[in-house]
């Protein structure tokens, strides 16, 4: 959890020695020490990646996505089939399978990472020919000046574009439009806490929208991975629960933080370049969003697709060599992470031996779907959302598995989904997302604002989820 | 974790004062180190390079015995281990072909004339260090709060993929 208003320096020393001590403790303890029948030396190793990934995630005392590189080099270090002299198995019958190298090693290039990467080359291109701007001043002229449909005008924006854009990119782009604009209302209308709180909340919930409006997306797309779900499919449940928690949010604002401004302008100069390499942008946008939607025509699924834009721009120039460095890396390196754990949870067969200690099976589907769902919504906001995603969703997988009365809720693909889903709906505490901080440093919102608006936004949002994933259920959506 | 340091270049010990006062603002974040000349000033930076610390910014008087604040300031953005320090020319005093010199051959990054005024200062050094600490990728979270310019970030993340 980082800080917003501390420099802190000693406290980082104390989180990194617990976060060492406690998985060096449960290392060094002998393998049979441990409640778990056929626990093999391997998956103890594992045991102990998990519990150190799971403390660096929620203390950072790293970044968290060198947390995921600690990861993946321990895992090549510990436990692969190139492992260093002393980790090698030394004749020991209860030492297990090791793990390939290049599996651990090939997370770094897995679909979903080039799937994300064919979005961050959309959103790089569309930023570079201000095609952001552009359509959001567009859009706008469709709202009015009323305040709330300004607002939800907004708020609609900020959800598209952070569907296809990073969230903290759209409520940046979105706040910078409107903070100048707040000058017009008066000092104590309400209004200004309502537009400062929209931003955010519709960035956060438009995520949901698509598999690349987010990085839990990408963890979840790789554990659906046997169903491979595409693009379209993901929207066709994704964009109504946006479209749904877009209103009841807008709803919110409007009950809460009622306007006293009878009208209210905001406009953007609206200027779209014409030269040949913005059109190329346009229509590569246009078509690689096609070629996604329209999978089951052309029969590429998204992650070949996703290598479209990157090749158009790389050989075109509109993207060079210095646009590259902006990509995210830390981003996809976050998310390859996570891969790397839910990977050496399956290959080792430490899911298995976890399920066979722990009576899943005794739980019922209904209670073990709510749970992990409000688990998931409950750690996203104090945590990163990514990093929940990769704590959470690999166990998910390993555990859906084992429950044998999952059928009833539509089995561990619809539990992934349904977390991923809530875990884009925490957003009570400036902490829980870097949307809410930005807004929360205009210093225009307090953290009870925040607070109100957000657990309700969970709290409903977590229903919501839960009554989509019966219907997907119902219709056997994901099948 | 590094240390971010803000260095005044100034003869005039009171003058020092009353910028350093006007900054005291930026102590809780950063270090404040206050030079009264030039050499000062670059014995100050040596330690801080050597430390593995960062000058986010300096604010130069111009007029000083010795060395000219414009002539310090073009010394340092020759000197590619401050490569993306801000620069902050402070005086009154500058002639044409000094400010001239100040642009071309110092780069500096930003003109303030003397006397100044304490919010204008505290804006600039707002700026100048959001800009720094995005060109260093330094995490800009625990600064969020209070000392950066939203304008410069929001721009700056904007362009995040």
């Amino acid at each position: 959890m980082f800080s917003l208003t501390k420099i802190s320096k000693d406290k980082k020393w104390i989180k990194l020695s617990f976060a060492i001590l406690i998985p060096t403790m449960l290392a060094l303890m002998p393998t049979s020490w441990l409640p778990m029948e056929g626990l093999t030396i391997i998956q103890h190793r594992v045991l102990v990646l998990f519990f150190l990934a799971a403390l660096f995630w929620v203390l950072e005392p790293i970044p968290i996505y060198a947390t995921s590189i600690l990861l993946i080099t321990l895992e090549l270090l510990l436990i692969s089939d190139s492992a260093f002299i002393f980790f090698k198995n030394h004749g020991d019958g209860n030492f297990g399978a090791s793990m390939s190298h290049q599996e651990i090693m090939g997370t770094f290039a897995s679909p979903v990472i080039l799937l994300f990467l064919g979005g961050f080359f959309l959103a790089t291109a569309a930023t570079k020919y201000r095609l952001d701007q552009n359509i959001a001043g567009v859009l706008l002229k469709n709202f009015g000046d009323k305040p709330k449909w300004v607002l939800l005008g907004l708020m609609c924006i900020t959800a598209v574009f952070s569907m296809f854009m990073s969230n903290t990119a759209t409520t940046a782009m979105m706040l910078s439009i409107l903070i100048p604009v707040l000058k017009f209302f008066p000092a104590q209308d309400k209004a200004r806490t309502a537009f400062v709180l929209g931003i955010p909340i519709a960035a956060n919930l438009g995520g949901i929208g698509t598999p690349i409006g987010t990085p839990p997306n990408a963890i979840a797309l790789k554990f659906l991975s046997q169903s491979d779900l595409a693009f379209g499919k993901w929207m066709a449940f994704g964009l109504p629960v946006v479209i749904i928690m877009l209103t009841i949010a807008w709803l919110l604002l409007m009950f809460f933080y009622r306007s006293d401004t009878k009208q209210i302008k905001v406009s953007l100069p609206v200027d779209f370049q014409t030269n040949p390499k913005a059109v190329l942008v346009y229509v590569t946008f246009i078509l690689t969003i096609l070629l996604w939607l329209f999978d089951f025509v052309h029969g590429m699924n998204s992650y070949v697709v996703a290598m479209v834009p990157v090749t158009v721009f790389l050989s075109t120039g509109i993207i060079n060599k210095e646009d590259l460095k902006q990509i995210s890396w830390d981003v996809l390196w976050l998310v390859s992470g996570g891969i790397a754990l839910g990977l050496a949870l399956d290959k080792t067969g430490l899911a298995k031996t976890l399920i066979n200690a722990i009576p899943f099976e005794s739980l019922n589907p209904y209670s073990l779907f709510a749970m992990a769902a409000f688990i998931g919504l409950f750690m996203a906001n104090f945590m990163s959302n990514t990093a929940t995603a990769n704590l959470l969703l690999p166990l998910i997988a390993s555990i859906g598995t084992a429950v044998s009365g999952l059928e009833l809720v539509g089995g561990s693909e619809l539990i992934i989904v349904g977390t991923t889903l809530s875990i884009s709906c925490a957003m009570s505490l400036p902490i829980s997302t870097p949307p809410n901080a930005l807004a929360y440093a205009t210093g225009e919102i307090k953290t009870k604002d925040l607070a109100r608006v957000g657990i309700l936004i969970g709290l409903i949002g977590l229903i919501v989820v839960i009554g989509m994933m019966t219907i997907l259920n119902a219709l056997n959506f994901l099948k | 974790m590094e240390k971010i340091y803000i260095l005044l270049v100034e003869d005039q010990r009171e003058v020092l004062q009353a910028v350093a006062k006007d900054l005291s603002f930026f102590e809780d974040a950063f270090v404040i180190e206050e030079c009264e000349s030039a050499a000062e000033a670059k014995t100050i930076m040596e330690t801080i390079y050597k430390n593995g610390d960062y000058v986010a910014l300096i604010i130069a008087d111009h007029v000083m015995p010795d060395k000219s604040g414009i002539d310090f300031l073009i010394d340092v953005n020759s000197d590619d281990r401050f490569i993306d320090t801000r620069k902050v020319l402070l005086t009154g005093l500058a002639t044409h072909q000094d400010t001239i010199r100040a642009i071309n051959s110092a780069a500096i990054n930003h003109y303030l004339e003397k006397p100044w005024k304490s919010g204008v200062l505290k804006e600039t050094v707002k700026k100048m260090v959001t800009e720094f600490i995005l060109a260093k990728g330094i995490d800009y979270q625990p600064y969020l709060m209070t000392y950066l310019d939203q304008a410069v970030l929001f721009e700056r993340l904007r362009r995040t993929t």
